[in-house]
Parts: C-alpha cells; sequence; structure tokens
C-alpha cells in the first residue's frame, strides 16, 4: 500500500446489518471502506444462536434428532443422516442395506435441493431474479417426495437411530425416477440462463479467489475447496453409508473463483442425479431398521463422524457418559468455518463484491449459529 | 469476427430471454391460488394432532399409557386418568396438548402403541390467543376448524 | 429388536449399572501404536501421556503447554494440514474440569487423529492459530461457551453471544434455563424470557 497523503480518502466504517436483503439470514458484517474498494471485514453472528449444543445435553438421543435439522435448515436430511451415522458409530451398529439405499437417495435429493437453493439465491442477490423461481419450482418436486416420504418438507426427521422409520411408499421409485428425467434439462436451463451471460461472467470472474493452500489453512471444505482445485470428497476418501458402490466424479475447478464455485456446484448437481439414479435400481428388499435397542445408552466413549453436507464437510463429535442423555453433542459447521475466510476474499473488492461472496460460500445461519 | 458480432447484438443475453420467455405460456404456471384451491398434502404429513376414537362407539382409543408425553422433546403433552376399578384399567379424563411449542416432529405418533394419537393433515392452525394453542382434549378429538371462505 | 447390544471393542466397565457401587464407567479405549507415534514419542517424550484408539478413532492425550508445537509438528512433518475442530468439554468434578479437544486430519495419508488435553479452570492455553488459521474463530467459540481464554489470540471475545454477556453456557453448571438476565432486562427491556 501507498503511504497515505493529506489527498487520500479516510476509512469509511459501514454496517451490513442484520437485517438485509443479501447476508442470507441474521449476519452482521462491518465493512471498512475506503471509497468503494473493501479494506477489511468483521462479522458479527450469533443472531440465531439457539443453544443448540446445550439442548442436546437435556434430550435424549432419539429425542435431540429434530433439532438437528433446524440447524441447517435448508438441507435438514443431511443433518439427521451425519447425527444418526454418529450415535449408530457409538452403538457399533450398521443401518441395513435397504436403510443405506434410501438415506443415499434422500440425502442426495437433499444435495440438489441446497444447491438449488444457493443458486436461486446467489443469482437474485446478483441481479438475476428469474433463476430464483425456476429453482422453486424443482425444489417443489422435492419436497414433494419428501412429503411423501416422512411427512415433512423442510424439517424431515427422516432417519432414525440405526435405520429409516418409515417404509418406502409405494411410487417412490417412480417419482424419484420421474424428477431425475425432469430435472436434468432443467439444469441446462440454467446453465443457458446464466454461465454464458456476460454479465455473470463479469460480476464472478476474477471475484474472491481462494487458492487451495488457503482453503486448507482455512479449513474451507465443500465446493469452495473443491472449486480450487483439490480433488477431495468426503464421499470418496471416507465413504459412508454405502457411497463406495456408486460410481459419480468429483468435480474440480483450478482458480478458485466465485465463477469456479458456481461451475462446481453445477457439476455436483448433475453427479447427485447420476447417484440417485444407481441407487434407485438397486434398492435392496430386506428391514429398514437395524438392532438397536428401544432406550438408547451407548457406552462411554466418543466418536467423531462427519459426512460431507452440501456445505462442506459437516461433522458431529458426541460423547456419552453411559446414560440415554449424552454429554456432549458439539457439531462441526461447515458454514461457521468457511464464513471465516470472507475477511480473506474481501481484501480489495468492491462492496458489490461483497454480497457475490457472501453469496458464494453459501451459509444458512442456522449452522453458523445454531 | 463471429464473437464481436455476439458481442455487438447481445446473443448471450438474447439466448437468456428466450428462456425467460418460453416459461411465460400458462402451461407452465405453477402458482397455487390459496385459498380458492387447497394443497393436498400427503397422506403421511405430520400436521395438527388427532386423538382418535373408535368408529363403532365413539370411545377414545387412548389408554392413557404416558408413552407420548415421556417420547416429546418439548414436554409438552400432559396425559391425566382414573383406574378404573371394573376393568382394572386407566381411563383418559383430561389430554392436554400445547400445539405453540409443538415442533410436529411426529416422535408422540411413533410412540403410541394404539395408533390413538395421530398427526393428520390439517396445517391451519391458526387462532387469535396465545391459550387458543393450547388443546384440551375435545380440541383434539375434534380438529381445528379452520374458517372456509365462499369466492 | 431390544437387546442389548455389545461394544465390540476392548474389554472394560460397561456403562453404569444401578445396583452395586460399581466405579464410573471409562471408556473403553485400546493402545494406539504407529509410525506416527514412535514419531511423536521421539519428539515429545515424556508430554505425552498416552495413545488411545476407541471404535477406530485415534487420539492422544498431551501436556497443555506441549499442544501448539505438537500441532506444528503434525502440520509440518506428518502432513496433517487441516484442523476440523477445536472444542471442549466440562468435567466439573475433575480438578482440572475441561477437555480440549483438536481434531486434525491429513489429506495425504486420509485420516483423522484427536489431540486432547486436559486444562484447569481460568488457566490460559496458547493459541493454535499460528499454527492453523482456522483456530481463530474456533477458539473464540470455545471462549465464549467455556470461558477457556486463549493466550496470543488475536480477537478473545465473544463470538455467539453477545459482548457483555456473564456466564459461559456450555459449564455444567449453568442450567438451561438459565439466561444472564441483567443483560436482558438492560438491552432488551423485558422481565425474564422464561
Amino acid at each position: 500500500m501507498a503511504d497515505s497523503t493529506f489527498l487520500d480518502s479516510t476509512e469509511l466504517v459501514l454496517n451490513m446489518g442484520p437485517q438485509h436483503p443479501s447476508t442470507h439470514g441474521v449476519l452482521r458484517v462491518i465493512l471498512k471502506l475506503d471509497g468503494e474498494r473493501v479494506r477489511g471485514t468483521e462479522c458479527v453472528i450469533g443472531y440465531l444462536h439457539r443453544g443448540v449444543e446445550k439442548i442436546a445435553e437435556n434430550r435424549t438421543y432419539q429425542m435431540f434428532a429434530p433439532y438437528v435439522d433446524r440447524m441447517d435448515y435448508v438441507a435438514s436430511v443431511s443433518n439427521g443422516l451425519g447425527y444418526c451415522l454418529a450415535i449408530e458409530k457409538l452403538l457399533n451398529v450398521e443401518a441395513p442395506p435397504r436403510a443405506q439405499v434410501a438415506r443415499v437417495i434422500l440425502t442426495e435429493l437433499n444435495r440438489i435441493a441446497s444447491h438449488l437453493i444457493w443458486l436461486g439465491t446467489h443469482a437474485l442477490d446478483i441481479g438475476a431474479i428469474t433463476p430464483l423461481f425456476y429453482v422453486f419450482r424443482e425444489r417443489e418436486e422435492i419436497l414433494n417426495i419428501y412429503e411423501n416420504y416422512c411427512g415433512a418438507r423442510l424439517t424431515t426427521h427422516a432417519f432414525r437411530i440405526g435405520g429409516l422409520q418409515y417404509e418406502l411408499y409405494d411410487g417412490f421409485e417412480e417419482q424419484v425416477k420421474a424428477f431425475c428425467d425432469m430435472f436434468l434439462p432443467k439444469v441446462d436451463e440454467y446453465e443457458e440462463l446464466l454461465t454464458g451471460n456476460r454479465i455473470w461472467i463479469e460480476r464472478l470472474k476474477g471475484v474472491g479467489i481462494l487458492n487451495g493452500e488457503e482453503c486448507k489453512q482455512y479449513g474451507v471444505t465443500g465446493p469452495m475447496l473443491r472449486a480450487a482445485g483439490v480433488k477431495w470428497d468426503l464421499r470418496k476418501a471416507q465413504p459412508y453409508s454405502g457411497y463406495e458402490q456408486y460410481d459419480f466424479e468429483i468435480p474440480t475447478c483450478e482458480n478458485g473463483d466465485t465463477f469456479d464455485r458456481y461451475i462446481v456446484r453445477m457439476q455436483e448437481m448433475r453427479q447427485s442425479v447420476r447417484i440417485i439414479r444407481q441407487a434407485v435400481e438397486k434398492i435392496p428388499a430386506g428391514p429398514i431398521m437395524g438392532k438397536v435397542p428401544k432406550v438408547i445408552k451407548p457406552p462411554v466413549g466418543e466418536a467423531y463422524v462427519s459426512i460431507e453436507a452440501p456445505k462442506g464437510e459437516l461433522g458431529y463429535f458426541v460423547a456419552s457418559d453411559g446414560t440415554t442423555q449424552p454429554y456432549r453433542v458439539r457439531v462441526r459447521p461447515p458454514s461457521f468455518i468457511n464464513l471465516q475466510s470472507l475477511d480473506r476474499m474481501c481484501r480489495g473488492a468492491l462492496i458489490a463484491d461483497v454480497v457475490a461472496i457472501i453469496g458464494t460460500i453459501d451459509i444458512v445461519l442456522g449452522e453458523v449459529d445454531r | 469476427m463471429r464473437k464481436l458480432l455476439r458481442k455487438i447484438f447481445l446473443v448471450d443475453l438474447m439466448q437468456g430471454l428466450r428462456v425467460t420467455f418460453r416459461n411465460q405460456s400458462p402451461k407452465c404456471i405453477v402458482t397455487e391460488q390459496y385459498p380458492q384451491e387447497r394443497p393436498k398434502v400427503a397422506e403421511r404429513y405430520r400436521g395438527a394432532p388427532r386423538l382418535n376414537t373408535n368408529p363403532d362407539n365413539g370411545e377414545t382409543l387412548c389408554i392413557s399409557c404416558n408413552l407420548c408425553a415421556v417420547a416429546c422433546p418439548e414436554h409438552l403433552i400432559v396425559v391425566t386418568s382414573v383406574r378404573n376399578e371394573q376393568t382394572k384399567r386407566k381411563d383418559l379424563t383430561t389430554f392436554t396438548y400445547d400445539l405453540s411449542r409443538c415442533m410436529f416432529c411426529g416422535l408422540c405418533e411413533d410412540a403410541c402403541p394404539v395408533d390413538a394419537l395421530e398427526l393428520t393433515q390439517d396445517f391451519e392452525l391458526a387462532s387469535y390467543t396465545r391459550e387458543g394453542a393450547i388443546w384440551d382434549r375435545q380440541m383434539l378429538e375434534d380438529g381445528p376448524k379452520p374458517a372456509r371462505y365462499k369466492f | 429388536m431390544p437387546e442389548e447390544q455389545k461394544p465390540e471393542v476392548k474389554p472394560a466397565a460397561p456403562a453404569g449399572a444401578p445396583a452395586a457401587p460399581k466405579p464410573a464407567a471409562v471408556m473403553a479405549v485400546a493402545p494406539w501404536e504407529s509410525e506416527l507415534t514412535r514419531l511423536l514419542k521421539d519428539q515429545f517424550p515424556d508430554q505425552i501421556a498416552e495413545f488411545s484408539t476407541y471404535l477406530g478413532q485415534n487420539f492422544l492425550i498431551a501436556k497443555v503447554e506441549a499442544v501448539v508445537p505438537i500441532l506444528e509438528f503434525l502440520k509440518l512433518e506428518a502432513d496433517f494440514d487441516y484442523l476440523v475442530d477445536v472444542t471442549a468439554m466440562d468435567y466439573p468434578k475433575r480438578a482440572e474440569r475441561f477437555d480440549l479437544i483438536y481434531i486434525l486430519y491429513s489429506f495425504a495419508r486420509n485420516e483423522r487423529v484427536r489431540v486432547k488435553t486436559v486444562v484447569a479452570e481460568g488457566f490460559k492455553p496458547a493459541t493454535a492459530v499460528g499454527v492453523h488459521l482456522t483456530a481463530n474463530w474456533l477458539e473464540r467459540e470455545v471462549f465464549d461457551m467455556f470461558g477457556i481464554e486463549f493466550a496470543g489470540h488475536p480477537d478473545m471475545k465473544r463470538i455467539l453471544l453477545p459482548e457483555e454477556w456473564e456466564g459461559y453456557p456450555l459449564r455444567k453448571d449453568y442450567p438451561i434455563v438459565k439466561q444472564d438476565e441483567r443483560w436482558v432486562k438492560e438491552n432488551l427491556g423485558i422481565e425474564s424470557g422464561q
């Protein structure tokens, strides 16, 4: 930076307050500006803190499962999957194959749903209003599948510890297959709207660059890490719930800017459809619930289990003291840790880029604050 | 040269506009005109709770086992009963369900051994007061009756 | 279906039984031996109390002064370049009541390791921000919830709760229905939320 002279402007502190249409929830960002350029940011979070980890210490294991959905409320099925996998690890049981395949189908549908909301809101922040409506139209189909399966659309509570509660309904496979067939042309439609569009490219290319090394230092995971060139996905590195049986690719890009993250997420949606198609072909018959006692009292111990949620690595560190209530449940929230890198990405950007960068990190405040 | 022409004549923006205009046809309208058309929710929808009664004699199916109250994460179900000396079973007296704190998780419905407590497809649960959201046994058996407007 | 499952791991005290007074149940761990533990034992001969594994997840318990050097050694020599999480647990009946846990992951080796240490109340462990940049907000959250201050942290203040809040919620002696009533009255103007 050049030495400041009396002709330079002074630093302006601007508050992008908790109530803001583009901060994806109640997020407060204090911007230190030099004209239009950002010199530093500071995030103030905690407006949605509900004390989920404290609640966990006062509920039994099965009772806590509905609370877990409410953290990342956009993609609630993954939260439930992570929690059930963590408790199953403590109990040393595994869900039966039919339950695992059904879990994979619902979780991949969930990934598509989460990326759809990301696309809609991100495009809306940049200024492209149309994708928002189309995205919710596709999301309706996914939410209808969830509603037919477990009875709720958003906070699904779909999985139970040890397997599934509800048997797959008649017509599940047909509805899922119809969704997959309907959905791929729609992804092409979104790309037609956005990818070649010069406004989109100019707003996104070169904005918010975070290369692979910095991603690892900041602990950033998920599509942000893959857009920076690190080909790492927990579904391939440490597969859970039967993911090793499916054949899919991990999309990566090189630059690590906002446009690459957009490309990576669009490709992930296509890969999710690929996984769902493979899984729907081979739903095995059998029980849907493993051998889990009615009163869950895991032996004293602790375990950390993490899954590849749509936003990054979602981990659950559960410690048990032998009673029916967990001693400590710690949720490793991907949005919280990805949001730390906002300061690094916003150095030298314009204010309009800050909005694009917050959108590209894909945060959900329920998960950031828990 | 082609690129210059694409740039001048805004070809990429036109492509996007074409998508938008394609979706203007009336066949693509997905908006539901609520409250004229009420959405059909799924069979397993977790909506308003209901205490089922035996269709033959109108008695309640609830056996006052209190399992639903134990299973509820928010502890909002209160079941009281008296012991019936003739049949040596418990008879239900009051059943209080606090709908304002309910998160519709379905754990009470899963816990009920006789399928007396069930979460139905009713989702219109508004009331004018906070106390109106605390349902007693009568309200639970009848179900909510939202106003139906005529258009 | 309601049968008691048997933990597959090693023989040790099972979960607490009601009848006879048993000693407090402990985690049924098994010792962990590998090339990594030998490297660590050579580098930090008497600062690591035990190397154990439970359910296939390896962890080591170290003295609190050695934690940041261990993290740095693991990052530079053993490729554990990704700090997954920093968290703590509260055991109020112990003398050193907090258990501070660092979870690390190595991309090259594709394995995870936990570094645990015990911290007494009032003690300020060194910050790991110099080794892993992720630790910035994670340590702030540990401070916010448990009250463990980290010496040398660039920005040690509360992150999820308001700055003037008193009390550390995730400690076991903070009941779940408690709020900082003084803060609520001053800032929100209402008498109690419960």
